[in-house]
Parts: C-alpha cells; structure tokens; sequence
C-alpha cells in the first residue's frame, strides 16, 4: 500500500510518541490549571495619586535614568481594567514605555457603585479627565501632557481634546478609536432604537451590569470562546500558552458595569444619532467638535479588529483639525492590537518612535 | 519538515479554526436582521428586569441572615487593593526614610525622580 503524497511513513512513530506526551502532561497540567491561580497581573510598581469613586488616578515609578520631558496620560476603556496594558514583565506596554524613558501616568476605572448611576458623559469628560490632567502637571511639574486613549478611552480623550482644544494636550494618541458609530454595525442593531428601550433599562438596572457588557462583546464572535477552551486543552502541555490565555481571558471577562446616565447618553447620542460624526456632540453644554482638536495625533487601527471595524475608526483622521496627523493600521485584532506578542513586534516600537520626537 | 496536509493534528486544528469563522460568519449574519434585535432587546429587557429584581431580592435575604452580597465583596475586594496600594506607598517612604539620619525641617522630600533630559534617537539621543 503506497502512503499519501507528501506523509513521511519514518517520522509517525516519533509522532506517536509526542502525542503520548502530549496527551500525559496535558492530564497533568490540566488538574495543576484548576488548581492554582493565574499569573499576578498589573504589577508594575505604582503609586496612587488619587482615588475618587470610580476614577483612579496612578503614576507608575519610572525605570530609566532620565525621562522625556512630557508626561503620558492613559485613559483606559470605561468597559474594561488598565492592566490589559500592564500584564506581566516583558509583556507590559507600561513596563516597555517606562524602559524607553516616557513618565507614564494611568486614569483607570473601577467599578461604578449602584450610587454612581447618575455619573453621566459631563462627569468623565469635563470632570474625571480635566482633574486627572491637573494632578499629572502638578505631579510631573510639567505643563504639557500627551494623552493616550484606549477605544472608548479614545472617544473620551477626543471628547476631552476638542472641548479643551487651548490645551494643555500637547501629543493626543488614539488606538481603535470609533468615530462613526453607524459603521458599528452588530452593536447598532444590538442597540437598534426600534427595539432596544435605554430608559426602561437605565431605570430599572441603575447601572448596567457587567454581564451585559461582556454578552454583547461576546455575541460578536459567539463561536470563539468555545473554540478557544478546545485550543486551551489541545495546548495545555505549553506553559507559555496556558499563562498567555490565561492573562488574556481573565482581563476579557473582568468587565466592568457601566453607570447608568452615561450609558444612556452614549447609546442616543453616539448609537443612535451619531453627532461625533456628525459635528453635533455637546457634552456639559459645551459642544465638542473634534476639528477643533490641532494637536499631533497617531491613530493605530488593527486589521481585523471585530469590535471597532475600520469604517468606524476611518473618519478620525480624516476629521480631526491637527496638521500632523498619522493613521497607522496594524496586523492584529482589537485587543492584540495593544496587548502580547503582536503588539511588542508592531505598536510598541512605532509608538515609540512617533512619541518620542514629540515629547522633548 | 513534516507535510501538514497530512498532519491529523494540523487538520483537526484547521478545522477548529475554520468552522469556528464558518459559526461566527454565520451567526454575525443573522444577527444583522431586525428580527433578531427585536428578540433580544424583548428578552433582554425583561430578564435585565428579572435580574435585577432577584438581585435586590437577594440582597436582603443576605442582609437578614447577615451576609455580605456580591456587590459588597467586590466593593470590600477593591478597598483591599487601594489598602495595598497604600501599603506600597508608605513601605517606599519607609524605605527612603531608613536611609536618612533624620527628618529634614521642611519634612521629607519626594523621591528623586530622573531629570526630563531625554532626547530621542533622531536627535541624537541616547538609547538606554
């Protein structure tokens, strides 16, 4: 009987033997996987500058012997913990930026308390970013601050920039950052006005639950958390493997509530009537025109990134008012765009080298 | 190296793969429809309602046996980490402190941080 073309016949028993192994060490590390914790995320050494309700403000220590003169602002996602940017040593976009000589300061959120319903679009954009801003020029000592903002973190830093287009924003970066909500198309139809009624749910849940957060992110790609437990098991033997996953499912599944009015003003104001793009966004009375916004801007888009499409992220570029403005769209999707192997090979570096001209 | 179109291995993995784009693709597709929207914001809507409801129920169950809720121990959870974060805080502090003689007039100063001097590359910047 003649093999298969291309099936070397030598190199099965050794093949065999592998899979044995393969099959034990997955028995064995599959009990030591139930049984212990996973890796201990977010520790870069940091101090708190300031704690105020669902707003935390940390300044990370720096690492190099001497450090750009403008300090970084990070505003995380409202949906989701900061330490996807702050894994663990040698995977921590913190660790790297510190390294590289960026004084790096983190607005992170923790959970909305059922009393903090009433926190709406004003209290993060005119209020949480403005404040934390404040305490960065005043800890830093400096006067400018570039800004990083992660997706909705993004939609927040550009809200924040355009209403305080004088400053003191000096370098404003952007990373998955939707635009045109239209073009979200799963959450517009999640969200679609005909059904989906924000004020009886608003009123009734007070804050929205975390679970709802985290089942609408999953609806989007409703096969890939099962196919991910089967690669997780067919992968078990590798510890790499297993402590990546691990980081990774942890900070996807850790969603946080989001408050109640804000929620509310984002699914009919962003969802519903698109003004950011359509040059009709006010927040606090103050209306926030993202033209208005002349600082220089880098955008980093992922490839396949399901949850901001290219189409959303597109017209930020294309809108706002800076002249030095870059788009840079990279392999990867929404969160490896930032986090793991891809971002160290991709972002970081380009990051790097466009922040670190602007911040002398 | 190994031929993977002949790799059992490599195909069950490619098949994983595919059919889990297939069931994403596929599902993506249907939830477009209006029809679907109208489903889940119905079903949605009312087991939000009757989640919350529980929940308010089960907060005083607990309450009259005494026990703290969910919501009271994440709470408790993230007071800890501020706790510990403040740990660290003052632990450096007592550090910087142990390698002083005495307290200076004025109190202690922040820790020393590194001068602002840095210039990129491009510049002519030192990489470190």
């Amino acid at each position: 009987m003649n093999a298969p073309s291309g099936l070397d016949l030598a190199s099965i028993p050794e093949r065999i033997q592998a899979e044995v192994q393969r099959a034990i060490q997955r028995s064995i590390k599959g009990v030591e996987y139930i049984a212990s914790s996973g890796p201990s995320l977010g520790s870069t050494p940091k101090d708190i500058l300031s704690v105020r309700g669902t707003m935390n403000l940390y300044h990370y220590r720096p690492m190099a012997d001497e450090i750009y003169r403008v300090p970084i602002l990070i505003v995380m996602a409202t949906t989701n913990r900061g330490y996807i940017l702050d894994m663990v040593p040698g995977q921590s976009f913190i660790e790297f930026l510190l390294k590289r000589g960026y004084d790096v300061y983190m607005l992170d959120w923790t959970a909305p308390k059922p009393e903090e319903k009433s926190l709406a679009m004003e209290d993060y954009v005119l209020d949480f970013i403005p404040d934390c801003v404040r305490q960065v020029r005043e800890d830093s000592g400096e006067t400018d601050v570039t800004v990083i903002g992660y997706c909705f973190g993004g939609v927040l830093s550009l809200l924040y920039g355009s209403i305080f287009a004088g400053g003191p924003m000096k370098n404003l970066i952007c990373f998955t950052t939707p635009v045109d909500f239209r073009e979200m198309k799963l959450f517009q139809n999640f969200s679609d006005k005909r059904y989906f009624d924000v004020d009886r749910l608003i009123d009734s849940v007070g804050n929205v639950p975390p679970e709802m957060i985290l089942s609408s992110f999953e609806m989007l790609r409703p096969a890939s958390r099962a196919a991910s437990q089967v690669q997780l098991w067919e992968n078990i033997w590798n510890d790499e493997y297993v402590k990546s996953y691990r980081m990774f499912d942890r900070w996807a599944t850790d969603t946080l509530p989001l408050a109640g009015e804000y929620f509310r003003t984002i699914t009919k104001d962003l969802m519903w009537d698109n003004k950011l793009y359509n040059d009709a966004m006010s927040v606090g009375g103050r209306k926030a025109d993202i033209s208005k916004i002349t600082v220089p801007i880098l955008h980093a888009v992922a490839e396949h990134d399901h949850i901001v499409p290219y189409d959303a992220a597109k017209p930020l570029i294309q809108k706002i008012g800076s002249a030095d403005k870059e788009e840079v769209m990279l392999k990867g999707g929404h969160v490896s765009l930032v986090a793991g192997a891809n971002a160290i090979k991709r972002l970081w570096p380009k990051l790097d080298s466009w922040l670190g001209e602007r911040s002398t | 190296m190994a031929d993977k179109s002949n790799d059992p291995v490599a195909i069950w993995q490619n098949m994983i793969g595919e059919m889990e784009k297939g069931f994403n693709a596929f599902a993506n597709k249907a939830m477009e429809s209006p029809e679907f929207s109208r489903v889940v914001n119905q079903v949605g809507g009312v087991s939000a309602g009757a989640q919350k409801q529980l929940g308010d129920m089960m907060e005083k169950y607990l309450v009259s046996m005494n026990l703290p809720s969910r919501a009271q121990m994440v709470s408790m959870a993230e007071r800890l980490q501020s706790i510990e974060g403040q740990l660290n805080e003052i632990k450096a502090m007592l550090h910087q402190i142990h390698g002083q003689s005495g307290a200076p007039a004025g109190g202690y100063p922040a820790a020393p941080r590194p001068p602002r001097t840095k210039r990129p590359p491009s510049a002519g910047g030192e990489q470190k």
